[in-house]
């Protein structure tokens, strides 16, 4: 090469190939519902295993999509008393339930100034659709508090279009920071045992101090209480994606 | 314990049971046991041989069975006689069938009486002194004694008692699996005898039951599935009311 001057340049190496290896990237993402992941106890492991075999089963004739706490859902339920014999309901999941066949969710809006929460069943026959409307993650695993929120926050368009899905990309998380009602709440949000990230406390800074008391710092330390589930969230991923491969 | 659906939406809870190494072990004859049926020893679950005496393990040599960790016998007609020794499986019961459990239920220890027979109590305040959770009078002035079974605190659970008339749903042969609805007696994991029920309702109910017992060996070749008419299975499409 040669510079505007008519000098050679110094040699300059040319810039290092970023390998973005797509590949590897969304094999890395891999998702586990929770409720196939079983609890801690003296249960027999063959109880789980003939119950994961009954899900995977469902999950191959009807699609339950990848969704976590904070998505908003449209379902759509076979319902004997209504016109079309099935009802829609649209809202923000709030809360994730149970273990196994019997895994709950619960979904909220807020209906013509009414808050409404319906609790469906992951499994239940009777379902006929779940669709994802919008795909967002918030900061705590379970958003309860919504109902001491002001009710914008937990209002959701019923003919909400779903959004464009980003394929194989990490689900977006909404550092959204919640304004509440004035106080008092269903529960005492600003105690630590909740553990909630998403809330704007305008409360003096007595008492949140005052709050601050009835935390219990040793059980972060507590060992009795720890249960790792990676080694048996491998093996069950490994199951549960073999057996929806067939 | 699981949820289950039927074909019309409606959810039921169910018990599993497994069927976990049943050999028949002797023959009783009504002369010998002086009832008025025959009887047959039923052994459950494997255990070891080594903690019991050799007169124990007799039974089973004869049988020539592992040792069992609970025997049970079940009074028997005389054509429905088993061979000692014939392992029994979950496939002799079928689903549509009414059957009853028994089982030790799980032990609370000693225990008050409101716990132990469901006595109101007395109020927390206005006055009461020690005395919230006590029975109170225990007999009449006229009595002049105390009933014999009066109700008072002692050793509660741990003793035999059944549920019954309970509807077999579903029976999973491959791992020898009954689902019986609702609730059993018992803690998880623990023994359980299952008979057809007794109840006057359900005599009638049994069909075709394999007769005296399915036999592993013999022709018939069970799915490894077997359901009640009325069970969601998970392969058919989501229920819808036309």
């Amino acid at each position: 090469r040669v510079s505007s001057d008519g000098k050679p340049e110094k040699f300059q190496p040319p810039p290092k190939p970023v390998i973005i290896d797509k590949q590897k990237q969304r094999e890395e993402r891999r998702f586990l519902s929770p409720e196939f992941i079983p609890p801690r106890g003296r249960t027999d492991p063959l109880k789980f295993y003939i119950e994961r075999k009954d899900m995977i089963q469902r999950r191959k004739v009807f699609n339950i999509p990848e969704f976590y706490v904070g998505h908003v859902l449209a379902v759509t339920t076979a319902d004997p008393y209504a016109n079309e014999k099935a009802s829609r309901f649209v809202g923000i999941c709030i809360q994730r339930g149970g273990k196994g066949l019997g895994a709950t969710f619960v979904l909220r809006n807020v209906i013509e100034d009414q808050g409404v929460e319906m609790c469906y069943e992951l499994y239940n026959p009777r379902i006929q659709a779940i669709e994802v409307l919008k795909l967002e993650k918030r900061l705590d695993d379970n958003l309860m508090y919504l109902r001491d929120a002001l009710p914008e926050y937990s209002t959701f368009d019923v003919n909400m279009k779903p959004m464009s899905r980003l394929d194989h990309e990490e689900v977006p998380v909404n550092k959204l920071q919640v304004r509440m009602k004035p106080k008092p709440w269903s529960k005492r949000w600003e105690r630590p045992k909740y553990n909630i990230k998403g809330i704007k406390f305008d409360l003096p800074e007595k008492k949140m101090k005052e709050a601050q008391k009835w935390s219990q710092p040793w059980l972060e330390f507590d060992m009795l209480r720890e249960y790792d589930t990676s080694k048996i969230e491998d093996k069950i991923w490994k199951e549960v994606s073999e057996g929806l491969k067939n | 314990m699981m949820p289950i659906w039927t074909k019309s939406g409606k959810k039921h809870a169910v018990t599993l049971l497994k069927v976990q190494d049943c050999h028949v072990l002797r023959y009783i004859s009504k002369e010998e046991s002086g009832g008025k049926t025959s009887k047959l020893l039923v052994g459950g679950k494997n255990a070891s041989p080594f903690f019991k005496s050799e007169s124990a393990m007799e039974i089973f040599k004869e049988a020539g069975v592992p040792r069992k960790q609970k025997v049970t016998t079940f009074n028997v007609t005389d054509d429905a006689i088993i061979k000692p020794g014939t392992p029994l499986y979950a496939a002799h019961f079928r689903p549509g069938q009414f059957v009853d459990v028994t089982a030790k239920t799980i032990g609370k220890g000693f225990q008050g009486v409101m716990k132990r027979w469901g006595f109101k109590g007395q109020p927390a305040s206005h006055g009461q002194t020690k005395t919230h959770r006590r029975p109170g009078a225990i007999s009449t002035n006229k009595a002049a004694k105390v009933y014999r079974g009066k109700k008072m605190p002692g050793k509660m659970g741990n003793i035999y008692r059944t549920s019954f008339g309970l509807k077999v749903w579903r029976i999973n042969t491959k791992h020898d699996i009954i689902y019986v609805n609702g609730s059993v007696p018992g803690h998880t994991n623990c023994l359980v005898k299952v008979k057809d029920s007794k109840l006057p309702t359900y005599k009638d109910c049994n069909k075709n039951p394999p007769f005296p017992t399915y036999f592993a060996d013999g022709d018939e070749k069970l799915p490894e599935d077997l359901y009640d008419e009325e069970i969601f299975q998970f392969t058919d499409p989501s229920v819808t009311y036309a």
